[in-house]
């Protein structure tokens, strides 16, 4: 039996004084795990996925990363358990003017010294390690590329080499292949896969297709109204438990 | 109609008519008169064909004043003082810029600095904004006296304040998602400006800046008519004693020179862009 990687209790927030975004939420996940997330819009997805690696900090609850309870942690102290927790996004977030090896090389900003990597200077091996990164998922010879001529395909696969540059244990993808097409999203989904399998990542991916979340997640976890309604394997995501997760 | 499509159709209307209104009103304050003008132009056309060469004579002197050498009023040149503008507008726009990059953090919109400093420091910008060049050399003379230094800090205010606008709305259009992406891969606040701010940022801090230079050559000059120095300064110079043909020269090298930062500003922001 593998350890918990991530321990999440109680988790409740609320944006201001708002209505709770999360209400009592309780999950646990272990490396290597693949967890499909699925909820309607406004469920509470993507603040769940920022309570986990402290970019929002929740009004009450426990978040357990690596066993430690991040929204406790200063921010110094999250920005260590930050750099262990990559995070994929619908809209790439990369930055556009840069190239693509810059752009992954953000993954090694949470080792690197301030002002040697402000000055864009980066070891040699954090050079090498990037190289190899933008290879693995299939973009060599792009180094050199701005990001801003590549596919929508060929982004986020640069937004996965900067994960795996930041030698992440912990994957957390918000709407990853929402702007993909289909076989992108197949391919980027295979890459994950294949990631999460050589080296024991947990993937904790939002989406809405469920057909692609059926077939590359073997434990969905169900979201409505902020509270956690399913949390099961792919095979027992059926037609009702759908129904009870996506309808209002 | 429904009565709230009724008073938008009014409050267009009214909208309208009050447009024209203030038009017809403005005009008519001015003594706006097209008889007047079919007169004036033709006079004011014969005040600037002044300003063109028409002999040999003409020419050899705008030569010895552009290129020096002779003797006569062509002698001083125009080298010197031409410089001296460029030297006001380019030492007024590193004065405005460099206090304006750090200070329009705290302009921004989007700032993470207390709110009512933002807000007093806005407030203040507009104030600053609305006092002309002019007014802030008329000032600055009374401390440093007439000269280059009270041109070019006097541009260097008027800089400052225009710019520190500008780069606030250029941070304003940061987009927020690699802010966020280099803050979850671990960057800290250094890092996160770095890398995901000042891609974003740079083309339009550098086109303000340059867009500033731009305004700061035609200030400079406009400043030398009140003793600031520089090409304004022969222009008053040349005006007091009606040497046409030194106006006409010293317009057209502001021309020329005005042109030639946009078409580097041009340069600069595709090779940045």
């Amino acid at each position: 039996m593998t350890s918990n990687i991530m321990q999440i209790s109680d988790l409740t927030h609320r944006y201001g004084r708002g209505a709770p975004v999360l209400q009592g939420l309780n999950l646990s996940a272990s490396p290597g795990e693949i967890i499909g997330l699925i909820g309607l819009s406004g469920a509470g997805k993507s603040t769940l996925l920022r309570c986990i690696n402290g970019l929002v900090t929740p009004t009450g609850g426990t978040v357990e990363v690596f066993g430690q309870n991040v929204p406790k942690l200063r921010e110094s102290q999250r920005r260590r358990v930050r750099r262990r927790i990559g995070m994929i996004f619908q809209e790439f977030n990369l930055v556009d003017r840069l190239s693509v090896i810059k752009n992954v090389l953000v993954g090694r900003l949470g080792y690197a010294n301030t002002l040697t990597s402000c000055l864009h200077l980066f070891s040699k091996l954090d050079m090498d390690l990037a190289r190899s990164c933008i290879s693995q998922v299939g973009l060599d010879g792009y180094e050199d590329v701005i990001v801003r001529n590549l596919s929508g395909g060929q982004k986020q696969r640069v937004a996965i080499a900067r994960t795996m540059a930041q030698g992440a244990e912990i994957i957390l993808g918000d709407e990853a292949t929402a702007n993909l097409d289909v076989r992108t999203t197949d391919s980027i989904m295979e890459l994950l896969q294949d990631l999460s399998r050589k080296n024991n990542t947990l993937l904790l991916l939002s989406m809405h297709n469920l057909d692609v979340a059926r077939r590359y997640c073997p434990r969905i976890i169900g979201l409505k109204h902020g509270v956690l309604t399913f949390d099961a394997s792919a095979q027992s995501l059926d037609d009702s438990a759908v129904k009870e997760i996506l309808v209002t | 109609m429904k009565p709230g499509k009724a008073i938008a159709t009014l409050g267009g209307a009214a909208v309208i008519v009050l447009t024209c209104a203030l038009i017809c009103w403005s005009f008519y304050g001015v003594d706006f008169q097209l008889q007047g003008l079919s007169v004036g132009i033709p006079k004011a056309g014969a005040y600037v064909a002044q300003m063109f060469p028409r002999s040999r004579a003409d020419f050899l002197w705008i030569k010895q004043f552009c290129f020096g050498g002779g003797g006569g009023d062509a002698s001083t040149g125009i080298t010197q003082p031409l410089l001296e503008t460029i030297q006001m507008a380019v030492v007024g726009t590193v004065l405005g810029a460099i206090p304006a990059f750090p200070l329009s953090f705290i302009a921004a919109r989007t700032n993470s600095f207390f709110r009512p400093l933002s807000v007093l420091f806005k407030t203040l910008l507009n104030i600053g904004r609305a006092i002309p060049i002019l007014v802030y050399a008329m000032i600055i003379i009374t401390g440093l006296g007439l000269g280059k230094q009270t041109g070019a800090v006097a541009i260097g205010i008027g800089s400052f304040v225009m710019l520190c606008k500008l780069y606030a709305e250029a941070l304003e259009s940061v987009s927020p998602g690699p802010v966020e992406a280099v803050k979850a891969a671990g960057g800290n606040g250094l890092q996160v400006f770095v890398f995901a701010m000042l891609p974003q940022v740079f083309p339009g801090y550098l086109s303000s800046t340059l867009y500033s230079l731009e305004l700061n050559l035609q200030a400079s000059f406009i400043l030398g008519l009140v003793g600031a120095g520089g090409i304004g300064f022969e222009l008053q110079d040349a005006l007091r004693i009606y040497n046409m043909l030194e106006v006409g020269v010293l317009v057209l090298v502001l021309i020329i020179l005005v042109n030639l930062v946009d078409y580097f500003s041009y340069r600069v922001r595709v090779i940045f862009s």
